[in-house]
């Protein structure tokens, strides 16, 4: 064992069954980038820079990782949210339910308007604002899903208030502006927009994070069981590695604008690999333990001009010549459990 | 005894909100009283329930809403009623706010530098440009970015981490008494996480400065706080030492939240 933590006994891969499904997304070596102009300066952030891998159906694959590592970057790609400065620079996205397109900003209007919501759906990060300010928030779930779930006015929001239910909220938040409800509610209207129509796909950057830890409890409670009972995929995204811990089936981890180790969940606690990994789990705070955390030492990569080879290799405590001046490749050290690290895969890299 | 540096006494607020009719009445703080000292800075902490009132109450400190019951005083001045010019940049400039959402504290339109030096002069010591940029830089060092990371981007081009940093160097620029920070961590990866929290330890250890720290996450609220306040549908369901209460919760809606953490060591309670 070569973590410094065990917190789990290593026990064979818990997603099983999901294990020999087929991929529901495919990332192949996505790059996007954000071109930006200031002052006749121009910048290019490789915020994105060739990451690959797949999300099986019936799964809950986990992101985490620096803050501005990528990750919601590399979300909006594959949710083809993107827009200048933001463009892809290399790789596909491929979506099972969307054949025939590399990703879903290069697919035709129709086609993406074919799949949102019911076969697609995105919470983006900070998204409360979303919601237009305007409009109740009845007004809101009218517009996106009624079309997809049919029905008469009256049995669409009786539909709308029993999944509300599901998220512990009151159905007078309906006939709310959003100004009106707090910052959790918010949160949890948009995630019942998201999952109403009971999507193939569901993406979601940061998507509790303005919930108390019971309602987060039963909000992530909520998404699992419809994941299950849709045997459908989710990409979760959260700097909160107790919710990966608990929910997700397997986990990436991001650094510097590229995915450095993929594991099972639980092995990425029990026996992480990467030295970002290594710290990241390390250094989780906890009630009741009083030893000082520290902070990683030196600054996260400056993605407009990277380090060389390996990005981490300025703050990396294992750091050898070469990882300045390869990138070390993402191989699978262990089944199931791939790494981009010199030290882990020696000769890798020939 | 001095007089404190922030009194809430007895103080609520009701908002009336819904149709023609069906107008309901809504408490989202009832009776909440506090006081911090203003000889010893303290990081007073308050978690609780989504919807309990936590950033009603921050609001309201801040003077952007008003009581409907009850008072607040900072430093003498009543936040409910801020009259003067002079009082209400007196007040400004001692209360700096860090709210839940960075990417909503900024305007999308509007540079973050910009913020950053309007802020130096208007209520840091800059007298001209290359003073607000020594000093939006110190401050941004601080939180762990730079001017040179910062300058001339718009909000929505920087990350959720980054940005709310941002929002920090920016309540430090104006050398505050007081911290109001809502969910100010929420968007960060453990580690920017510790180093935020750790921030304003230092923040009140050096700089003397007492922040009120609202947050969901029970374990940086163990490491940092003096104080807790637990709060459940606009009111204090329990009160103390924060490690004491964070340890060994005795209301059982605090118990019920500790119970709730998700930890990587507990068995996995959401697996398929
Ligand atoms: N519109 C934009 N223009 C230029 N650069 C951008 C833009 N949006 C993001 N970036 C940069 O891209 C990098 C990755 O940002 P991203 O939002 O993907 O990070 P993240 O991993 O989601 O971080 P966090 O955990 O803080 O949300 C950062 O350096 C960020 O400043
Ligand atoms: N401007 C407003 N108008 C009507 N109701 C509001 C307004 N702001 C907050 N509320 C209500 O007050 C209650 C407390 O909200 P808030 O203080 O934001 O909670 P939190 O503890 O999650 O920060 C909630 O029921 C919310 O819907
Ligand atoms: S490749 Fe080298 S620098 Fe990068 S993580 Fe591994 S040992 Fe450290
Ligand atoms: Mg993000
Ligand atoms: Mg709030």
């Amino acid at each position: 064992m070569s973590g410094p933590v065990a917190l789990h006994t290593p026990t064979t891969p818990v997603a099983g069954a999901a294990l020999a499904s087929d991929p529901v997304l495919r990332v192949n070596d996505i790059q996007a980038h954000f071109r930006t102009q200031h002052f006749g300066v121009s910048r290019e952030v490789r915020a994105v820079d060739g990451v690959t891998f797949d999300v099986r159906r019936n799964e809950i694959y986990g992101l985490a990782g620096e803050s501005s590592s990528g990750k919601t970057t590399l979300i909006k790609t594959i949710a083809g949210a993107i827009k200048p400065p933001l463009q892809v620079v290399g790789g596909s996205v491929q979506f099972s339910f969307m054949p025939g397109y590399p990703g879903l900003h290069a697919a035709p209007a129709a086609e993406v308007e074919r799949v949102r919501w019911r076969h697609l759906s995105y919470v983006m990060q900070g998204s409360m604002n979303v919601l237009n300010p305007m409009r109740r928030v009845i007004s809101t779930f009218q517009d996106f899903a009624w079309r997809h779930l049919g029905g008469s006015r009256k049995q669409f929001e009786e539909r709308v208030v029993a999944h509300l239910a599901r998220v512990r909220l009151d159905p007078a938040v309906l006939r709310a502006y959003p100004h009106e409800l707090s910052g959790g509610m918010r949160q949890r209207v948009t995630i019942a927009l998201a999952t109403i129509c009971k999507p193939d796909f569901i993406i979601a950057d940061e998507p509790t994070t303005a919930l108390d830890v019971i309602v987060q409890k039963d909000v992530l409670g909520m998404i699992r069981s419809i994941q299950q009972e849709m045997g459908s995929s989710v990409l979760f995204v959260t700097h909160d590695m107790g919710v990966h811990a608990h929910l997700t089936d397997r986990l990436g981890i991001m650094y510097g604008g590229r995915l450095v180790e993929e594991a099972p969940t639980p092995e990425i606690f029990s026996r992480p690999l990467h030295p970002y990994t290594v710290y990241l789990i390390g250094s989780l705070p906890r009630i009741g333990d009083d030893t000082p955390r520290k902070s990683l030492e030196g600054s996260p990569p400056n993605l407009a001009d990277p380090p060389t080879g390996c990005r981490f290799h300025p703050r990396c405590p294992l750091a050898m010549e070469v990882c300045a001046r390869q990138v070390p490749p993402m191989v699978e050290s262990l089944p199931g459990h791939r790494v981009a690290c010199h030290a882990v895969n020696p000769g890798a890299a020939a | 005894m001095s007089e404190p540096l922030l009194r809430l006494d007895h103080v609520s607020k009701t908002f009336a909100r819904g149709g023609f009719f069906s107008r309901r009445r809504i408490e989202a703080v009832k009776d909440l009283s506090f006081t911090i000292a203003a000889d010893k800075a303290e990081i007073f902490t308050i978690i609780g329930e989504s919807g309990s009132g936590k950033s009603t109450t921050a609001r309201m400190i801040l003077g952007i809403e008003r009581p409907t019951g009850g008072s607040l005083q900072f430093d003498g001045l009543d936040v409910g009623a801020l009259n003067g010019h002079a009082d209400r940049m007196r007040f400004m400039h001692a209360v700096q706010p860090i709210f839940q959402n960075p990417f909503e504290a900024f305007n999308p339109l509007k540079q973050l530098d910009r913020y950053l030096f309007l802020t130096a002069r208007r209520f840091g010591a800059a007298r001209d440009q290359a003073e607000a940029e020594r000093l939006a830089d110190e401050a941004l060092r601080k939180v762990g970015l730079s001017l040179a990371e910062a300058k001339g981007r718009f909000p929505h081009e920087l990350s959720g981490g980054q940005l709310q940093r941002v929002a920090i160097a920016r309540a430090l620029l104006s050398n505050p008494k007081l911290i109001v920070a809502d969910e100010p961590v929420s968007m960060v990866d453990a580690s920017l996480r510790m180093a935020i929290v750790n921030l304003f330890k230092a923040l009140r250890d050096e700089l003397g400065i007492s922040i009120i720290y609202i947050t969901h996450d029970l374990a940086t609220a163990y490491s940092i706080s003096d104080r807790i306040i637990i709060m459940q549908k606009g009111e204090v369901v329990e009160a103390g030492d924060a490690r004491a209460v964070l340890a060994a919760p005795q209301h059982p809606y605090s118990r019920q939240l500790r119970e709730a953490v998700l930890t990587p060591d507990s068995p996995r309670a959401l697996a398929s």
